[in-house]
């Protein structure tokens, strides 16, 4: 009994946590432009408008935190070996992987800023200077709660993968959380705030991205102010959901009906998220209604 | 091809040549296996069905990619191989964790598509609040005029300019279907590498079979990430961009998909098997 009331606390605390990652995930990959929005940010100036945001997509977000978690959870393996804090080994190993990121954020603008030369986009050296900071701080975040996430399956839960292997499971994990529940937002309600809300942004108007603010012209900080109303928590919910019921159906249920209880507390949920998508679904339809008459777009 | 408005090259088809030496090198690599160590052949055959249900599931998740980013196009705004990943390795964890606790291979393995399911149940629920909530659009699909399961009416709910978006019902059922059979897939691949390295790696260093297990489960663990990653980024090949889900055309190209994973994970299992094989060295 004791062992499962530490497993649920333990639950909670990665919960938790991994809320926290994949709220700090999806505003640095906001903030550095890291998911599929950049495409608008590189195409912006193939179209003709010149803008000041952050231009960095490194990778797609699953295996650029696949490898920053991995090389993280990688050094904080190598410091407990050590005998070092756990908590200690933790950031000194997401320290290091914060400055790989750093390194490839810095590449990654200057090389495809570079890359728009001849259509007049310049390197802006401020933006570099202002905003890899603030990028590296979440990534700093993320990596961190991440690799505790891991350290707690591994030490307290007894996971049988190590260390650094959860962490490569889990960025990868959290960078499709992040990236599925946050680019659109980032995507289509920020960078085309121009277009009409409630409606997709027609094919016609790609790369016409919105490059001024309330005063001046608009950087990659604004989009992260933004993004962090709906699409960070959104993310972090998302993430710190998957990470918490899958423990949390494993704690509890693992040794109930011959060992089956895990996977019938999994397939029960899966069924309870079924009924929530599709009411949100139907009251979608139903709120928005539909954009023209059935009869006029079936002739 | 799609990019520069041309037609995607390649058909529907299968190519009978290209299927014939796939074929080949699946059976060179089971004759190998069999010629040098006759116990690893289960495993091998394993690994291969393991492999063509991840080619199977990654054809199932809805992957919209930039233009769903925008709201231009149905489906989850990332990237096909990557989601699959996410949520087959998610599931490679639960199924890992089972079979450490269990030992038995069924509940692993159903553990593993769970675990799959459960986190491509919960991505699929949170795009659908973004687009419902945040961004107040309704969910259409660009590819079916009726939802195959619901009935309900796509072509009014699309907005103009677009080619719909959201994640229609029939696409979330898609993509807990892909996180189920890709988990499974991951799971039975993990599951035999694991066997197979526990029994071998203890003879090949006369050592005892708990003694060896941290290296036996890295092992097969990294092993079974690969093989994740080798058979996703095929089956995104072959989905060239974006998919809906199991009712978009392009889902008719699953058959090619797995024979390519199939062959793919022949070659690469022989590989990873012959760490355990006795070749005379």
């Amino acid at each position: 009994m004791e062992e499962i009331v530490l497993g649920i606390g333990i639950t909670a605390l990665a919960g938790a946590l991994a809320t926290v990652a994949g709220a700090a995930e999806d505003t640095e990959s906001d903030i550095g432009s890291q998911g599929d929005p950049n495409s608008q940010v590189q195409l912006a100036p193939q179209m003709g408008y010149i803008h000041r945001i952050f231009n960095k997509a490194v990778s797609g977000e699953p295996p650029a935190y696949g490898l920053w978690c991995a090389i993280g959870a990688g050094v904080a393996w190598a410091f407990l070996q050590l005998n070092y804090n756990p908590a200690l080994a933790i950031i000194l190993g997401s320290i290091v992987a914060v400055f790989i990121q750093g390194i490839y954020c810095t590449s990654g603008y200057l090389g495809r800023t570079a890359s728009l030369a001849k259509f007049k986009q310049p390197v802006y050296i401020d933006i570099l200077k202002s905003l890899t900071s603030v990028t590296m701080a979440h990534a700093f975040v993320a990596i961190f709660c991440t690799t505790a996430v891991c350290y707690l399956m591994s030490a307290a839960l007894h996971h049988p993968f190590a260390l650094p292997l959860l962490g490569l499971i889990w960025g990868i994990a959290l960078g499709a959380a992040g990236s599925a529940s946050g680019n659109p937002f980032y995507g289509k309600e920020r960078q085309y705030q121009n277009q009409k809300f409630g409606a997709g942004v027609p094919i016609s108007a790609s790369g016409n991205i919105v490059r001024y603010a309330e005063a001046g012209q608009r950087s990659s900080l604004d989009n992260g102010w933004f993004t962090t109303k709906f699409a960070g928590p959104a993310s972090g919910i998302c993430f710190g959901l998957i990470v918490f019921l899958e423990l949390w159906r494993t704690v509890l249920f693992e040794k109930s009906i011959a060992g089956w209880g895990a996977v019938i507390a999994g397939i029960v949920l899966i069924l309870i998220f079924t009924f929530i998508d599709r009411w949100i679904e139907v009251w979608g339809r139903k709120t928005y209604g539909p954009y023209t008459e059935p009869e006029e777009t079936s002739s | 091809m799609s990019a520069l408005g041309g037609k995607a090259a390649g058909g529907d088809g299968i190519n009978l040549t290209g299927t014939i030496v796939g074929i080949v090198i699946i059976l060179v690599s089971i004759g190998i296996t069999a010629v040098l160590g006759a116990s690893l052949i289960v495993p091998l055959i394993g690994i291969i069905i393991g492999g063509a249900l991840i080619a199977f599931g990654v054809h199932f998740v809805p992957v919209g990619g930039a233009p769903a980013a925008m709201g231009q196009a149905p489906g989850i705004a990332t990237g096909v191989a990557m989601l699959a990943a996410g949520a087959g390795l998610a599931g490679l964890f639960g199924g890992a964790w089972a079979y450490e606790t269990t030992g038995d291979f069924l509940i692993s393995i159903i553990g593993g598509a769970v675990g799959g399911g459960l986190m491509m149940a919960i991505t699929c629920l949170m795009v659908n609040a973004t687009y419902v909530f945040a961004m107040g659009i309704p969910a259409a699909s660009g590819k079916v005029a009726k939802d195959p399961i619901t009935g309900d009416t796509f072509p009014e709910y699309k907005s103009q300019g677009t080619e719909g978006h959201g994640l229609p019902f029939i696409s979330f059922v898609g993509g807990v279907i892909g996180g189920l059979i890709a988990g499974l897939g991951g799971t039975i691949i993990y599951i035999e590498l694991l066997n197979a390295y526990s029994t071998g790696l203890a003879t090949m260093m006369e050592a005892q079979a708990t003694a060896i297990q941290p290296l036996a489960i890295s092992l097969a663990g990294i092993f079974a990430i690969g093989f994740f990653l080798v058979n996703a980024v095929l089956a995104a090949y072959n989905i060239t961009g974006t998919i809906e889900g199991p009712h978009d055309p392009k889902f008719k190209r699953v058959p090619r998909a797995i024979i390519g994973c199939a062959v793919a994970s022949a070659f690469c299992g022989l590989i990873s098997l012959m760490l355990v094989m006795n070749i005379g060295m």
